[in-house]
């Protein structure tokens, strides 16, 4: 528990210190004020209140992707993962603890996107559904945090980590439908947002701002729950991987 | 050695750069793919407003914003060489740190190019819009000229920034969706007050743009299209003589102090 609140402590330093870590906290209310112009524009303020809370996403996956997705390999470019690995306190743990730490920026992205699109854009969006809102918010945290596992493992084996990690951000806004619903994409395109936990959550998210029953809240909550569940577990299976493989080859000074 | 030389160096250094970054592999598979779903993240709300102008509106805006996107990459170039220990050795050399600058980053130029007219032209037959295909050859220049428009304005930041390594990642994004926000790409400038109309049009991107929506108009006019085209340059122009003047006085000030060659 003491790694863990470590490794924890440790992000929140590298947020003090580095402060483009938190740049969607920044880009977020510019794309509430774009989208929001988009839908006034075209003349649907029935879209107005689920797109000024998309940028909620947007910060969500940057903060998994660039945030925790980076955590392992920035230690190996620094040459900091040998004493990690070798040091007694378990190395998952401080992973575990670094990459709880993105959920604080992500939980407060959060806040500021509807405070913004509540209070600046006069967007509706007022909670209407607050069991499912604070479940989906929960798990979303959660599948956010088990991707950010995965991915901080999957970018130390992968040749081009930096590249597809610069070119995940769009492709994956499309899939988990986060500004325009699923429903809404080409038919062709609707069985690959599944296996994307934002798909669910967003439309979980709509769904409680807007008025009338949230339709099939359990399903969607279970997806999600359900996607970071085997996120974290595929995650754990590479790093476990990844620490045997550096072991026994004593490939962890290989940058 | 001749400027021709230097030039012909540089650009070899920015391609080798370049070839860094992305094999054809990684650039189609991953980058293509990336921008493609940025257009088309935008024109499906045009979609889904059921609207098929608009969303001709948000796929071409959107299509040329990545010619300004991927030219403010440039804010990172001063830096990268400061980091590298070149930048006293530019300072110090014969040929203005200008002409090295623009030749190792023409690549980007020719990057945002590439994908915003391949963009354009994959989303469009994509979504079935109706873009008028013999006259999208015309508009290349006007996306070289936004490239280039937002390249000098990146260099301009990049050299502001320079010993404030944090804050470069972030002056880039919040600079690129500054762009999306201000300069016609999603909404009509129309709709914002006159000072912000104002801060558009000394921006780049937003006169480019312009000029390459009237080529894909249903009746262009040669004339506003060479004007607002001839707009866009100027504005690269003013932002590169703003950036020479500011690079003038940083190297100046760096040699003063010594301080040309610290890290930040």
């Amino acid at each position: 528990m003491g790694t863990l609140a470590a490794g924890f402590r440790l992000q929140l330093r590298f947020y003090r210190s580095y402060p483009d870590l938190l740049v969607p906290l920044l880009t977020a209310p510019l794309y509430g004020v774009v989208f929001t112009l988009v839908m006034r524009d075209g003349h649907r303020p029935d879209l107005v209140g689920s797109a000024s809370l998309a940028p909620f996403y947007m910060s969500l996956w940057w903060f998994a992707l660039f945030s925790g997705g980076w955590i392992i390999q920035t230690d190996r470019w620094e040459g900091t993962l040998e004493h990690l690995v070798s040091a007694p306190a378990a190395f998952a743990a401080v992973v575990l603890g670094r990459i709880s730490a993105t959920l604080l920026p992500a939980g407060f992205a959060f806040t500021e996107t509807w405070v913004f699109a509540r209070y600046v854009l006069d967007a509706p969006v007022t909670i209407r559904h607050w069991t499912v809102f604070l479940a989906s918010f929960t798990v979303t945290l959660f599948a956010m945090a088990a991707t950010a596992l995965l991915m901080a493992a999957l970018f130390v084996l992968a040749r081009n980590a930096v590249t597809f990690s610069n070119s995940a951000s769009f492709p994956f806004y499309v899939l988990g439908g986060i500004l325009v619903p699923v429903a809404v994409l080409p038919g062709w395109l609707q069985p690959f947002t599944r296996p994307v936990f934002l798909s669910w959550s967003a439309d979980l998210l709509r769904a409680a701002v807007a008025p009338g029953p949230v339709p099939h809240p359990a399903l969607g909550l279970g997806a999600i729950a359900v996607l970071g569940v085997a996120a974290g577990l595929a995650g754990g299976v590479v790093l476990s991987h990844i620490l045997r493989r550096l072991r026994t080859r004593g490939e962890l000074a290989i940058t | 050695m001749s400027n021709a030389s230097v030039v012909r160096h540089a650009f070899r250094v920015g391609a080798r750069d370049y070839s860094t970054i992305f094999t054809w592999k990684t650039w189609l598979g991953a980058w293509f793919v990336r921008v493609l779903a940025q257009v088309a993240f935008f024109a499906l709300v045009g979609r889904m407003l059921g609207s098929a102008e608009r969303t001709q509106y948000l796929l071409v805006g959107n299509a040329v914003l990545l010619a300004g996107m991927v030219g403010m990459w440039a804010v990172n170039m001063v830096a990268w060489e400061r980091s590298t220990g070149t930048l006293p050795l530019l300072a110090a050399s014969p040929t203005h740190p200008a002409v090295v600058l623009a030749s190792r980053g023409s690549y980007l130029v020719a990057d945002a190019t590439v994908s915003a007219a391949g963009a354009l032209t994959v989303a469009g037959l994509l979504f079935g819009v109706p873009l008028p295909w013999a006259r999208l050859p015309l508009a290349l220049p006007v996306l070289v000229l936004v490239a280039g428009s937002a390249f000098c304005f990146a260099t301009f930041a990049g050299g502001l920034l320079l010993g404030f390594r944090s804050a470069q990642p972030i002056v880039t994004n919040v600079a690129v969706v500054t762009l999306m926000a201000l300069c016609g790409v999603d909404v009509p400038v129309d709709v914002y007050p006159a000072p912000v109309r104002w801060v558009s049009s000394v921006l780049p991107v937003t006169h480019g743009l312009r000029a390459i929506r009237l080529i894909l108009g249903p009746a262009p006019a040669w004339e506003p299209i060479l004007v607002q085209a001839a707009w866009e340059a100027l504005v690269g122009a003013g932002w590169l003589a703003v950036c020479l003047l500011s690079f003038h006085a940083i190297v100046r000030r760096g040699r003063r102090r010594g301080t040309l060659d610290h890290s930040s």
